[in-house]
């Protein structure tokens, strides 16, 4: 399980944010000591931080700053203010992302599942699922001398669910990462894509690659 | 100052100097004076109060049409004092006295407001920053508890009351707020379609985006705002059809990058068009629509001018609604940049 590190002095939240990011199967850990934060920040050795700019004693772009000089842990800058200016600067210091509240969510999740995705490398061009080759680039599903062609949607759909493999996806996760690959579709289209993902699956042989919990969302199995 | 206007002005002082001519020559009269010496004495008496007034006349006519040519020219009129000599006649010197303390007084009210107004905006600024917080508390509360979705949708709105302030803010401050870099138009798109992306799929809004990876020179975060406002009143101004639907495009047209965004909603009235980008104007829709400011379409068009891009609205009532953004293609630019 990844560790992400919060450092936010707003109670509430922080309080909400922990549990957002338990919720999507993080390790969300809060720091409230603000005297010793980098030494804390290297003895936890988290996966992530969520930083805000504006906490006690230091100011977080400081505290990056800092923070770069003996390590390369992830950071993203969250903070009210809106700005061009403090994004650039926040950067120039070495943050990986900047996000002003009020933030969506949803869209946090996939800035914080894209920034930790960043540090691995795991872009393959084939994923091998069941007993089926899936070819990433050319869009194909292959089984033997069977081949399928994906639509660029059922291919996003398929890789995303297929990196979280046995765990149960939102249908508003999956639209976030349709609308983020700029394919603003709506319910229905969602809806028959998975249907169809699903049909194609079938041909070649596997035949409840996505089951659907009702109200939850969908799993690849 | 004209010289007609200059004897009209002295006209009593020069009756008086013909009564004393007369009273004098009444007096040589009696006294038996010789002719030669009254006509002497004539020519001497007028010739001196003629050069005496036109000495008078002469300089003062110099002082007046100094001052007079330069306030014209000037645009803050108070600043007068500071552009003309100090005159050599007494009411001269007293009239530039008076304006120099009006304009030392002026200067310290205009300095006074406009600090005052700077706190303001200062504390407005700071004020919006903390709202936030609670905003954003909120909001994960909502995500968290799965609460209704009207809440999200409410705390949406407040959301986007606070970020109008603060570009309103921002487009009237002198000094500037903004970083022009390279802005990918694909991006700023998906930022505001992820935004508002709840509201669009309740309302079943169709979107259509092509932009042709086109980049633009402009502040990515002032930019954002701009295609946030006008995708807030395409939905607000939406029809109540099945086949609702935004597209957005953009392309290259002479020297100028063009972004349209396309709305099929109820239209601007003809008569109404030509004042959109006006202050506080909402017109015929915004009796149709409730929570309508007239303020975002203005401070967009304020945005536009201060990073020097042009806005244009064209629309038929009932039909559609197109808004179109100019960006200059700057040539120059983008080869530097390819080269560097």
């Amino acid at each position: 399980m990844k560790k992400i590190l919060i450092i936010e002095d707003d109670l509430s939240v922080r309080s909400e944010l922990k549990e957002l990011l338990s919720n999507a199967g993080y390790d969300a850990l809060i720091l409230d000591d603000y005297t010793n934060m980098l030494e804390d920040i290297l003895s936890i050795h988290p996966d992530l931080i969520l930083l805000d700019i504006n906490i006690p004693y230091m100011n977080g772009e400081l505290l990056l700053k800092a923070l770069r000089k003996v390590s390369n842990i992830p950071v993203i800058m969250v903070t009210s203010r809106v700005g061009e200016i403090d994004e650039v600067l926040s950067m120039s210091y070495g943050a990986d992302d900047y996000i002003t509240k009020p933030y969506n969510p949803t869209i946090l999740l996939l800035r914080i599942g894209a920034v930790l995705k960043r540090g691995e490398k795991n872009i393959t061009d084939t994923i091998l699922y069941h007993d089926i080759l899936i070819e990433v680039k050319r869009g194909i599903v292959k089984k033997e001398h069977e081949e399928v062609i994906l639509t660029k949607n059922e291919m996003i759909i398929f890789i995303y669910l297929y990196e979280r493999m046995g765990s149960i996806v939102a249908r508003d996760e999956l639209m976030t990462e349709l609308w983020n690959n700029d394919e603003y579709i709506n319910d229905n289209a969602l809806t028959v894509n998975i249907s169809r993902l699903r049909n194609k699956f079938r041909e070649l042989g596997v035949d409840n690659a996505i089951e659907t919990r009702k109200g939850q969302g969908y799993i690849l199995l | 100052m004209k010289l007609g206007d200059y004897l009209k002005d002295k006209v009593f002082i020069i009756v008086l100097i013909i009564l004393a001519y007369f009273i004098i020559f009444s007096f040589m009269i009696g006294f038996k004076i010789t002719k030669e010496f009254k006509w002497c004495f004539t020519v001497i008496y007028f010739l001196l109060f003629i050069i005496l007034f036109l000495y008078d006349y002469l300089r003062k006519y110099f002082f007046y049409k100094e001052i007079l040519s330069k306030i014209d020219l000037l645009e803050e009129k108070y600043l007068i004092c500071e552009l003309i000599s100090k005159p050599n006649f007494l009411d001269g010197e007293i009239l530039y006295q008076i304006l120099y303390e009006t304009n030392k007084s002026m200067n310290e009210n205009i300095r006074d407001y406009r600090s005052k107004i700077d706190d303001f905006k200062e504390y407005v600024e700071l004020w919006l920053h903390e709202v936030k917080i609670p905003l954003s508390a909120l909001i994960l509360y909502t995500h968290n508890k799965k609460t209704s979705q009207v809440l999200v949708s409410e705390i949406n709105k407040i959301d986007n009351y606070l970020e109008q302030i603060l570009y309103y803010i921002r487009s009237e401050n002198t000094e500037a707020d903004y970083i022009i870099k390279e802005v990918d138009l694909n991006k700023v798109i998906r930022d505001v379609m992820l935004k508002n992306k709840d509201v669009l799929l309740e309302k079943n809004i169709a979107i259509t985006s092509d932009v042709c990876n086109l980049k633009v020179l402009t502040d990515y975060k002032w930019l954002e705002f701009m295609i946030n406002q006008i995708i807030s009143n395409s939905m607000k101004y939406m029809k109540d059809i099945d086949d609702k639907k935004i597209e957005i495009k953009a392309y290259k047209q002479d020297k100028y990058i063009v972004l349209e965004i396309w709305d099929n909603g109820i239209g601007i009235p003809s008569s109404d068009i030509g004042r959109v980008l006006n202050k506080t104007f909402t017109g015929q829709n915004g009796r149709k629509v409730p929570g309508s400011t007239g303020m975002g379409l203005y401070i967009v068009n304020n945005l536009c001018k201060k990073l020097g891009h042009k806005i244009e609205i064209e629309s038929i009532e009932g039909e559609y609604t197109k808004v179109k953004f100019v960006f200059d293609n700057n040539l120059f630019y983008s080869e530097v940049y390819s080269k560097a």
